[in-house]
């Protein structure tokens, strides 16, 4: 009987996925312990990381690329809406926000280490590296989280909390936009929409918020 | 008149060989089988409360008395639900904005206790107790990623039902019943949790 049920378990009927919105998964994690209204100012790097555990070497979405730029002002208009200057030079900023679009990786950041993948891979090369050489990504919160495909990661440093003795750059927000390609091609309507929700599910982050 | 007493005679025959062959179906046919489709709506809990026949039910049994066997039971069922665009809390500082379909796997199986009302008839009401043991596997399934739990309780279910055998032989009857399920198996699926499990239903298939 016990066989019977093994056998049984193949009987399962699977779920008629045709039925699911085409809309993004959109998955926000914050820092609940940060006063996101005590932060004046942002920067943001003018272009896009892309993941590609295919490729050696990262690539970018430069600020010339229409894709990068669409997503990229989708972002900077949500800060401003929320009341944060944009500045041209990260030294001055109290927030940083970097994106990266993973298009394919099977990479894990997971609760016990959240930032070696990061460290590894995607900062050391990123704009903050020229800044902050040797330091690590800190997450006051659990990311766990599975990279697989087509996912645009934005995520904010508060940069004016840095930890000198540390050598620590913490996280304040991460942002996962899932199923953002269709036909092998980066859906940019898809990820707009999706940062826009992001932003919505996440109200904390406002200048004037009290 | 020599012709009809030749007619009686062949009928008193085969009414004779009728009731030798459904006296012998008792005495040299004591186990039983049960092979239907299953009918289920889980109640109490709407993660995947719409009711679906996507399911089976067997079980076979041996009758120890005319009128009381014990057997064994298996089935399955699987119960989906659309649940449509919505933000999840997952916990005070993650947010999960996404579609959404809700699944519920079981497969109950163990041991019954099953009486017969009435024996020797066209129909044969009953009432079964069926004690065992129950997988689950809950999953969410969205645009991108499944997520799914999968546990194991206890299981008990109630049933009661009627067999129809049509022909006197009582070699294949109808099989008609309705029950009440109850698992204690506990879920987690994202910011869903399921607290035990109650279903009823109905199945409808074959006995021989």
């Amino acid at each position: 009987m016990f066989l019977l049920a093994v056998v049984f378990s193949a009987c399962q009927k699977m779920p008629d996925i045709e039925q699911l919105s085409s809309d993004l998964m959109v998955y926000t994690h914050y820092d609940n312990t940060c006063d996101f209204s005590q932060y004046k100012t942002f920067y943001i790097p003018e272009g896009l990381v892309k993941l590609d555990s295919k490729q050696p070497e990262p690539t970018y979405y430069t600020k010339d690329d229409p894709r990068a730029r669409q997503v990229l002002e989708a972002v900077v208009s949500e800060m401003k809406a929320r009341g944060y200057v944009q500045v041209s030079n990260p030294d001055d900023a109290d927030l940083g926000v970097v994106m990266a679009y993973v298009k394919n990786t099977n990479e894990y950041i997971g609760y016990v280490d959240p930032y070696w993948w990061w460290y590894d891979y995607y900062w050391p090369i990123d704009y903050w590296d020229p800044y902050y050489p040797g330091w690590i990504p800190y997450y006051p919160y659990p990311v766990s989280y599975s990279y697989t495909v087509n996912n645009l990661v934005t995520e904010i440093i508060a940069l004016k909390d840095i930890d000198n003795g540390k050598k620590q750059i913490p996280f304040v927000w991460t942002s996962i936009l899932s199923g953002i390609e269709t036909s092998n091609q980066l859906n940019i309507s898809k990820a707009v929409s999706g940062i826009y929700q992001a932003f919505e599910q996440s109200p904390y982050i406002n200048r004037n918020a009290q | 008149m020599k012709s009809k007493l030749s007619i009686l005679a062949i009928v008193a025959v085969l009414a004779s060989a009728i009731y030798t062959n459904t006296a012998s179906a008792q005495i040299y046919r004591p186990m039983y089988f049960n092979i239907d489709w299953q009918f289920n709506a889980i109640v109490g809990d709407d993660y995947a409360d719409t009711p679906t026949g996507w399911g089976m039910n067997f079980e076979g049994g041996y009758y120890v008395t005319p009128k009381l066997a014990i057997g064994l039971y298996a089935s399955f069922h699987t119960a989906d639900k659309h649940i449509g665009e919505q933000l999840l809390e997952l916990s005070p500082s993650s947010h999960l904005f996404t579609d959404q379909i809700h699944s519920v796997f079981q497969i109950p199986f163990g041991a019954l206790l099953k009486y017969r009302f009435v024996e020797d008839s066209m129909f044969e009401p009953y009432a079964t107790l069926k004690l065992g043991t129950m997988y689950t596997s809950t999953s969410s399934t969205t645009q991108v990623l499944d997520f799914y739990d999968e546990q194991w309780g206890f299981n008990v279910q109630p049933e009661v039902g009627v067999t129809i055998y049509p022909s006197a032989h009582k070699r294949f009857g109808i099989h008609i019943a309705a029950y009440y399920n109850y698992a204690t198996n506990q879920s987690q699926v994202l910011s869903y949790n399921i607290n035990g499990i109650n279903n009823v239903g109905f199945h409808l298939g074959f006995s021989f």
